[in-house]
């Protein structure tokens, strides 16, 4: 494979955590820190970049190769805010067929379209659906696609769950050239107890934190505008938080294979926060100061 | 880490069942698969003894899937593809065959099934996806499952038949000899007074299949066949009759009768004339090669090389009647360890040889032969080579046998082990014929003829002259003089 062109980034997480957000704050803020930057949308729903192109219609790679006509790299993508190439890998429609494979269609052809000779980016991001269900979907962190992977997540258990998962996937492929791990964006951080858990799961799994990303309603309001945080408030805080980030994964170079915790491992570990909450929501007091 | 297996002689699951299908006359094959598969199997069986069927190589109707058929799904276009059959093939049943892509995706094959056969097609659908098995698996799969969807499609009622016997167990194309076999059975149950139900080749058809359930017996000739006869009797409470092997001798076809009586009622006396004439009829062919067997000294050491159906039937046949002593046997139609069936015919095997492998690789099976010190293999062409090596005679009895047609000549039964005779005196005959060329053609050499070396320039003995030694031409030339 040619040297790559760009630092090629995965980022992964649970369905509806807040990838595509993410991910899409991420390519603004790179942008308008003056960096070429391409995102494209591993998932069938194909909504990666909406909030980067306005909501506008864009055809998929997997539409344009359904349709068995020549494809263009002009067809298949478009410019959004601040210049970040946006592309949808797109897939079939739910129930039928092997998204898994699509994708892996979908990259190879992008790769075939010479993108990156073409476009010569210094960024590019792969927001990849869900979790890693079979070998298709973790195409992007296989192969030298990408160098590096994110993993997006909350405080939930299924969230941590997936990221776990994404972390058995990298562990099995980095000792063949796959993509390691830059961190766990942890993201609809709530005050409270929520920042600590996510710590205590990468301190187990020997990974380490990219970014807090608090749950805020900038995000929720900027959605509905069609717009990232980035683009529609440039002012507030969240555009901040996004713009750390995106530096933090700009410069990250500290890229590691992670630990993931086996199954019970993993079970007993949520039980004991289980009932850590508890305790915490119900003012039990333990340890040394129950004696006060 | 895996190796390579060298000249394997089991086909995919997908291939079992598409040999399966076209040997069924009115069954039209419809393969859900990429380009490729149903021409793979074709390539085999040209290679192979037995021919072409119906349908076969380009002919077979396919969707020959390609990469937006398993992105998107391959439903629709397996729906064109059956549309555009039934147009253009006329055909009594369409069976559709998936593959591993379509397992792989999860095309919902059984849903388009349904909706063809409610617009009043006959149409049935299997999944034999390469990776579940070989071409026995495949054989019984799509076997048992045509039996299943039978009364979905042709609704008909039970009109038991208390002399049909369905025969399960002989996988089309697979033993270069099924179809002369297939006749034979035909032709042994005839004599019991009874009526065959073969499904495959000249004389079978979907009308065998629908009558399958009518018949007052299943008899399942090999483990291959277990399933399909199962289903029979769980839904039609048609009885099951597992044998080892087919009747290799007019003793197999005794046994066979004994068997057969514990559930279906044979006329007595009819059936011992039956018998006692087949053994008349092998003994007085058979007694015509006394002196051969003598002079050729046929008790030899041997290996054998097949399925375990033909290494009971013949190597039990060799070692009881000629004295033959198995000093290998190796089986090619190995179980993977998730298929399970019920017969277990370790002690039969064990009978015949100590030594009783399983392997699929041309290098192990040649290992396992040099080993050996057999002096006659009884295999397939694939052992053309090692026997050469040996210089062994090599008598082909299993699949595959490329250098000639078998159409319908049999290796089961009083006509079979005929046949099987005649070809192992036949063989030994020649090679000894061959030997003895190549000596005198040396002595002519030493006594100052045409020199031997010349002579060989003219005529390829060389491979056999290897193993002529010195010591065994002087050997010769003493005796001749």
């Amino acid at each position: 494979m040619a040297e790559k062109i760009g630092k090629h980034i995965a980022i992964y997480g649970k369905g509806g955590i807040g990838k595509s957000t993410t991910t899409s704050n991420i390519s603004a803020a790179l942008a308008e820190a003056g960096y070429r930057v391409i995102q494209i949308g591993c998932d069938p729903k194909s909504d990666s970049t909406n909030t980067l192109r306005g909501n506008n219609y864009l055809p998929t790679v997997l539409d344009s190769l359904r349709e068995g006509n020549k494809i263009h790299l002009d067809d298949i993508s478009v410019k959004g805010f601040g210049g970040v190439l946006c592309i949808e890998s797109g897939g079939p429609v739910p129930g039928v067929g092997c998204a898994g494979r699509g994708i892996n269609a979908a990259v190879n052809l992008l790769q075939e379209l010479n993108l990156f000779e073409e476009f010569k980016p210094d960024y590019v991001l792969y927001d990849v659906l869900g979790d890693v269900v079979c070998g298709g979907f973790a195409v992007p962190i296989r192969d030298g696609i990408t160098d590096r992977a994110y993993v997006v997540s909350s405080s939930d258990f299924m969230a941590l769950y997936a990221a776990n998962n994404l972390f058995k996937a990298i562990n099995k492929y980095a000792p063949t050239g796959g993509a390691k791990l830059g961190g766990v964006i942890a993201n609809s951080m709530k005050p409270g107890y929520h920042r600590e858990i996510v710590d205590d799961f990468v301190a187990k799994t020997g990974t380490s934190i990219a970014g807090y990303v608090n749950r805020s309603l900038d995000v929720q309001q900027s959605e509905l505008y069609g717009k990232t945080v980035i683009e529609a408030k440039p002012e507030s805080a969240q555009a901040d938080i996004y713009r750390n980030l995106a530096k933090y994964i700009a410069e990250n170079e500290n890229l590691v294979v992670p630990n993931p915790l086996g199954s019970s491992e993993l079970r007993d570990w949520a039980r004991s926060w289980g009932d850590r909450i508890y305790d915490i929501e119900n003012g039990v007091v333990n340890g040394v100061a129950e004696a006060i | 880490m895996s190796n390579v297996i060298k000249n394997p002689r089991n086909g995919c699951a997908l291939h079992g069942a598409l040999q399966t299908v076209q040997e069924i006359r009115g069954a039209v094959p419809v393969v859900h698969a990429n380009a490729g598969c149903g021409v793979v199997n074709y390539l085999a069986q040209r290679n192979g003894s037995g021919g072409g069927a119906r349908y076969s190589g380009f002919s077979i109707p396919g969707t020959a899937a390609q990469e937006r058929h398993v992105i998107f799904g391959g439903a629709s276009r397996l729906r064109e593809q059956i549309k555009n059959t039934i147009k253009v093939q006329k055909g009594d049943l369409y069976v559709i065959l998936n593959s591993c892509e379509s397992a792989m995706v999860g095309d919902d094959v059984d849903a388009m099934t349904r909706e063809i056969v409610e617009q009043g097609e006959p149409v049935v659908d299997t999944l034999v996806a390469g990776f579940n098995g070989g071409i026995h698996y495949g054989y019984e799969h799509v076997l048992a499952d045509i039996l299943k969807s039978l009364d979905g499609i042709f609704k008909s009622d039970i009109e038991k038949d208390e002399r049909l016997v369905n025969v399960f167990g002989i996988v089309p194309d697979k033993d270069p000899y099924w179809q002369g076999n297939l006749i034979e059975i035909k032709r042994i149950l005839n004599g019991f007074g009874l009526k065959a139900n073969v499904f495959f080749g000249a004389t079978g058809s979907v009308h065998q299949l629908k009558n399958a359930k009518n018949a007052a017996v299943s008899i399942v000739f090999t483990k291959w066949g277990e399933l399909p006869a199962k289903v029979l009797k769980e839904k039609y409470d048609v009885p099951v009759i597992i044998r080892p092997s087919l009747p290799a001798d007019a003793n197999g076809v005794q046994e066979l009768a004994t068997a057969l009586a514990e559930i279906v009622e044979l006329d007595a006396s009819k059936v011992d004339e039956f018998i006692a004439d087949e053994e008349d009829f092998e003994n007085s062919i058979l007694y015509r090669v006394r002196d051969e067997i003598f002079e050729y000294g046929l008790s030899k050491t041997a290996a054998f090389i097949g399925e375990e159906e033909q290494a009971i039937r013949i190597g039990g046949f060799l070692k009881n009647r000629f004295g033959v002593e198995f000093s290998a046997i190796v089986l090619t139609d190995a179980l993977k360890k998730d298929e399970e069936h019920e017969t277990d015919n370790g002690a039969l095997l064990a009978a015949i040889s100590e030594n009783v492998y399983i392997a699929n690789d041309q290098k192990e099976i040649n290992d396992i032969l040099r080993g050996s010190g057999a002096e006659v293999i009884f295999g397939s062409s694939l052992e053309k080579d090692i026997a050469g090596r040996l210089n062994v005679p090599l008598v082909e009895v299993s699949y595959p046998i490329v250098d000639r047609v078998i159409l319908n000549k049999t290796s089961v039964g009083t006509n079979g082990v005929i046949s099987l005779i005649e070809e192992y005196v036949t063989v030994v005959k020649e090679y000894d014929v061959r030997k003895k060329e190549i000596a005198s053609s040396i002595v002519r050499g030493v006594q100052g003829g045409e020199s031997w070396q010349e002579r060989l320039q003219k005529k390829s003995y060389s491979n056999k002259l290897s193993s002529i030694t010195e010591l065994q031409t002087r050997e010769y030339i003493s005796a001749q003089r």
